[in-house]
């Protein structure tokens, strides 16, 4: 699964850029997202605060962009190869992809020995990454919903009163910031749990053979 | 007060040695209330000393502590808003009158029989035992059989506090007297008596007078008029007791803005400045209560501008974090107190848990889960160069002889 070259042509230069501003981005939104749940040291909130807001204006931006370029962008179809094709089909199901669900997971769970054929991501993985994009959409809806400024529009006045009020939307908010972190988690053991050839063309762009 | 509430309001005024400059400057506050210009405080004087006769005006109690009537009645010397409400003539106050009995239920039938009439309801109204949670007067007569009967022909209903917007404090996790509020319960029994919603627990008597100044000045009594010329907030409300789905009306001037916008301590909230311990140092120099679960950020009131106590302080100021007595659901939405987020009730052997913990329960697993499957990859001899791959995939294994293949 692991034992193949990785090229350029998996993630261009682009998508490395945007990839770092998501983890830039999502290291201060957590972050910051603690320190104003609580703040854990005295003098930061109103820093905390705006690198809040910030960070996720340029994490909204980032990520529209992010969708439009695949429309755009080419990258390769399969791991370990320098064929390539427009970067949305590789991100949504292929032919290679169907069928494969279960069985990604028995891989995973150790029920087979054998890895799974797949396209250049495995079911799991598209599911996760298709996943991420409403998921953070609606993250920044939960936050503008209780955003001062913003909560007395009606379409977030309306969430707000669906959910029984600000208290409930910030802990939806709160287990949301959870369910980022714990993706974090899964994408970066999964992406280096065989080596450490994933990170070294994603941050340095620098190609492996094997 | 019923019985005090007699004569022109001028003489009452005068009586009490209320000057008009106080008057006049009592009146500016309550046009802040109501969102209008302080211009407009000849305005407020005039309509309240030019009606030319009191307004009729029943205090009904619901399920409640009386805290609101402690709330407006425990003056040690008449004010402003005290010799403002002598003028709604109360024929009915169960807490305060001296009627009681026949004579006093008598009150009650007389008023809805004539008209022309608000009703003052405090309290939750409680459902529960098919009504006979609250029963009072009449051997059997429910607290429900009063209210059906008073709101009925009033003008509009005034539901004072927080229970008797949507049951406040009485309906509380697990709610066994099946408390609601007015709103709720009024839309289920079809009677469509406009009803203004002043929460908080207790009501701040300031914000009834602002009410009843509006229906006077800006709606000559006039209630369909009253509804539309003040700016209203809706909140929108599913209420779990009476399945409706209610708009409860609140004024906007007093519940449009949250407690933390407006919030004496909010400068050091935004430098960083946060109480740790109550009664300390930091508690005494202003610090932010924040950290010790002040719930300003989620409660619209507007507490901090109006104040209690005729002024003088408020919750916030005197050092104790709000606990969002002004939000709807309040005691499950914002307990514990002390803390920044409410528990969440999970019942059964878990019981009430905080979200924080939750979180970290999730996080800590999930690492742990990852740490034990990175060693089973080891151990499966997976790390390194990866697995050896399939040459075609099961579906195809199983299937592709009989039917070629996964196309």
């Amino acid at each position: 699964m692991s034992g193949h070259a990785h090229y350029r042509e998996a993630h261009p230069l682009v998508f490395v850029i945007t990839h770092y501003i998501n983890l830039i981005c999502m290291i201060m939104l957590a972050f910051s997202g603690f320190y104003i749940h609580f703040p854990f040291f005295n003098g930061f909130m109103g820093v905390a605060r705006g690198m809040h807001f910030v960070a996720m204006y340029v994490i909204i931006i980032n990520l529209t962009y992010r969708i439009i370029a695949a429309f755009f962008v080419k990258t390769a179809t399969q791991l370990g190869s320098r064929e390539v094709d427009t970067d949305i089909k590789n991100w949504l199901p292929q032919e290679e992809n169907k069928h494969q669900l279960f069985e990604t997971v028995k891989y995973y769970l150790f029920f087979r020995k054998e890895g799974v054929i797949s396209a250049k991501y495995g079911s799991l993985q598209k599911i996760a990454y298709l996943a991420t994009i409403p998921l953070t959409y609606l993250q920044a809806y939960t936050g503008f919903a209780i955003y001062g400024p913003t909560m007395n529009m009606g379409i977030f006045s309306g969430g707000l009163d669906m959910v029984g009020g600000p208290m409930n939307m910030r802990i939806i908010h709160y287990f949301m910031m959870w369910v980022f972190i714990v993706f974090t988690m899964i994408h970066a053991y999964l992406a280096n749990i065989y080596n450490l050839n994933p990170s070294k063309i994603i941050f340095l762009w620098k190609e492996t053979d094997h | 007060m019923a019985q005090e509430a007699h004569g022109a309001l001028h003489d009452l005024l005068e009586v009490r040695g209320v000057t008009r400059r106080d008057f006049l400057k009592y009146c500016g506050s309550v046009a802040a209330m109501l969102g209008l210009s302080e211009t407009m405080a000849p305005q407020i004087a005039a309509a309240l000393e030019g009606a030319q006769k009191l307004l009729p005006a029943l205090w009904i109690n619901g399920g409640s502590c009386t805290g609101c009537t402690e709330s407006i009645a425990q003056v040690d010397s008449p004010d402003v808003a005290t010799i403002v409400l002598d003028y709604l003539s109360f024929e009915y106050f169960e807490t305060i009158m001296a009627t009681a009995g026949t004579q006093a239920e008598h009150n009650i039938t007389k008023r809805v029989e004539e008209g022309g009439y608000i009703v003052i309801y405090e309290g939750s109204v409680m459902t529960g035992f098919e009504g006979r949670a609250q029963t009072a007067g009449t051997p059997d007569k429910t607290g429900l059989a009063i209210l059906e009967e008073v709101a009925s022909n009033a003008l509009a209903v005034i539901a004072v506090g927080s229970c008797a917007v949507d049951g406040g404090w009485v309906k509380a996790h697990p709610n066994p007297a099946g408390a609601t509020g007015v709103a709720a319960w009024l839309q289920k029994q079809n009677i469509k008596t406009p009803v203004v919603n002043l929460p908080t627990c207790p009501v701040n008597p300031e914000w009834i007078v602002a009410m009843v100044v509006q229906l006077l000045l800006v709606a000559d009594r006039d209630v369909d008029k009253f509804v539309a010329a003040t700016k209203w907030v809706t909140r929108e409300y599913a209420d779990e007791v009476t399945d409706a789905s209610v708009s409860l009306l609140m004024p906007a001037g007093i519940y449009g803005q949250s407690i933390h916008d407006n919030c004496p301590r909010r400068g050091h909230f935004e430098n960083g400045e946060f109480v740790d311990v109550l009664g300390s140092e930091q508690e005494a120099m202003g610090y932010c209560l924040y950290k010790v679960g002040c719930k300003g950020p989620q409660t619209f009131t507007q507490c901090p501008v109006t104040r209690w106590n005729r002024r003088v302080s408020w919750c916030v100021e005197a050092g104790s974090p709000c606990i969002g007595c002004g939000g709807l659901n309040w005691v499950d939405n914002n307990a514990p107190f002390l803390m920044r987020m409410s528990d969440m009730q999970l019942g059964g052997a878990l019981g009430n848990v905080q979200p924080g913990t939750v979180g970290a329960v999730v996080g800590g697993v999930a690492a742990a889960a990852l740490v034990a499957h990175g060693l089973g990859m080891k151990a499966a001899g997976r790390v390194g160069d990866g697995p050896p791959m399939e040459t075609a995939k099961a579906y195809d294994r199983k299937r592709g002889a009989k039917k070629g293949g996964d196309k």
